[in-house]
């Protein structure tokens, strides 16, 4: 096994510090508008699709281009931008990005991660990642499985806090989507246009819902 | 110089940070950060005291997860305490109040230079003995709300005597936030940690596994 296999179950594992544990990715807001247990697996899927497979073509193409420089790199945190036009989940993106670079700098010390850090302002989580997946030696297609596993995980692991659930059962709903995940990143890390070529579906719901969220008082999770 | 304060639900984390805010905001630039487990409660309840600017205490949700934010997974709170004090700074001091915990909750020497856990007369005269790692090893103990302790059948005197007897030479404070000298003495206590912490820049935590960057030259003071 490569390393770059065992440092992807590093990046992965909910264990490591990266401060997704605060979110629900907008299952905590569709949970209090009336989604129930059955609604979860068919949540993770759709955002599978409208959310993690573009970001998760982002952070395979930050992964390329993390030895290329600044603008290069500047110019994916742009192409976040154009994709997320909610400020506010522009602003969850950042913040996961910027903790996760936090960690990893100390995990994996190098000056790619470094640089990006100072370089950037945005640090949306997908372009750090892809960052992250360079310094850590992660190919492709890994950067693509983390960024796809880690969206569906970080979802599972909310609705066990948000709804009376068997742990078991969300585990379940996860290996149920392996192979869906496994041809996904597969798909995104055999295609290589430049990212503004590639398709860029909208989840408008999430956006609007995202906002009712961050306006609520009483709430478990940042997002 | 950060402060981490934790301890359980309801021993008074907060009223005894808005008293700490009375004491010392005219001598410190200070600062602090809650970890709210559902809303801005904590955050909200500090600002209405009107003991420190409003824009000086922010909130961070941890996702149902409050040891996780100050022990395991510390990003967030370290970059909350960290554009507190872009936005505010310099600040001499910062506190930081985990949500309400358990017995094993204890700071990342990461987040805090020092910590102090709070316990009250009314959870039961029998915490001291029970012991776990904030009883044990805070650097500073506060056994809050001894005015009640003759309501609620707790005996002051053997929970100072089971607490010394867990913490060997660390400190212990029995308190009443309801009568003089109130906060003082815990106030006194945070000003001698800031002395030792400007004399030298940082300090020595009683935590297992805090750094101690200096101990590899001589010194004479004592701490």
């Amino acid at each position: 096994m490569s390393a770059g296999a065992v440092a992807c179950l590093l990046l992965a594992d909910s264990r490591f510090p990266a401060g997704s544990y605060a979110h629900s990715l907008g299952l905590e807001q569709a949970v209090s508008e009336g989604l129930g247990v059955n609604g979860v697996a068919p949540f993770i899927g759709a955002r599978l699709r409208l959310v993690a497979q573009p970001e998760a073509a982002l952070s395979v193409a930050a992964r390329r281009a993390a030895q290329a420089g600044a603008a290069a790199l500047a110019a994916l945190d742009d192409e976040h931008a154009a994709r997320c036009p909610s400020p506010i989940l522009r602003d969850v993106a950042r913040r996961l990005g910027s903790q996760l670079l936090r960690s990893a700098a100390t995990a994996w010390p190098s000056t790619t991660i470094d640089r990006y850090r100072v370089d950037s302002t945005m640090t949306p989580r997908p372009v750090a990642l892809g960052v992250v997946g360079a310094a850590a030696g992660l190919s492709d297609i890994e950067v693509a499985m983390v960024a796809l596993y880690d969206d569906a995980a970080t979802v599972a692991g909310a609705a066990l806090k948000l709804l009376g659930l068997d742990p078991a059962q969300t585990a379940h709903w996860l290996a149920e989507l392996a192979p869906r995940i496994g041809s996904l990143a597969r798909e995104v890390a055999d295609d290589l246009r430049p990212v503004a070529q590639q398709a860029a579906p909208a989840a408008v719901g999430l956006e609007l819902a995202a906002a009712r969220h961050a306006d609520r008082r009483e709430r478990l999770f940042v997002s | 110089m950060r402060i981490g304060v934790g301890g359980p639900v309801g021993s008074g984390k907060s009223s005894l940070i808005a008293a700490l805010c009375r004491e010392l905001a005219g001598e410190f630039a200070l600062g602090v950060v809650t970890n709210d487990i559902y809303t801005t409660e904590d955050a909200e309840f500090l600002r209405s005291t009107g003991v420190l600017a409003a824009e000086r205490i922010v909130a961070v949700q941890t996702g149902c997860c409050p040891h996780t934010a100050i022990r395991d997974d510390i990003t967030i709170n370290l970059e909350a305490v960290e554009e507190l004090e872009a936005d505010q700074g310099p600040l001499e001091l910062v506190l930081v109040e985990s949500g309400g915990d358990n017995l094993t909750a204890v700071f990342s020497p990461a987040l805090a230079d020092v910590q102090i856990f709070v316990i009250d007369v009314a959870g039961g005269d029998d915490i001291p003995r029970k012991g776990g790692p904030g009883i044990a090893r805070a650097d500073l103990l506060v056994i809050n709300k001894t005015d009640l302790a003759p309501y609620v059948g707790s005996d002051v005197d053997r929970m100072l005597g089971d607490a010394a007897a867990r913490r060997g030479n660390l400190p212990v404070l029995a308190l009443s936030l309801v009568a003089p000298p109130h906060a003082r003495p815990v106030a006194d206590w945070i000003g001698d940690q800031l002395s030792a912490f400007a004399r030298h820049g940082h300090l020595h935590s009683s935590a297992i596994g805090a750094p101690d960057p200096h101990h590899d030259h001589p010194h004479a003071h004592s701490h």
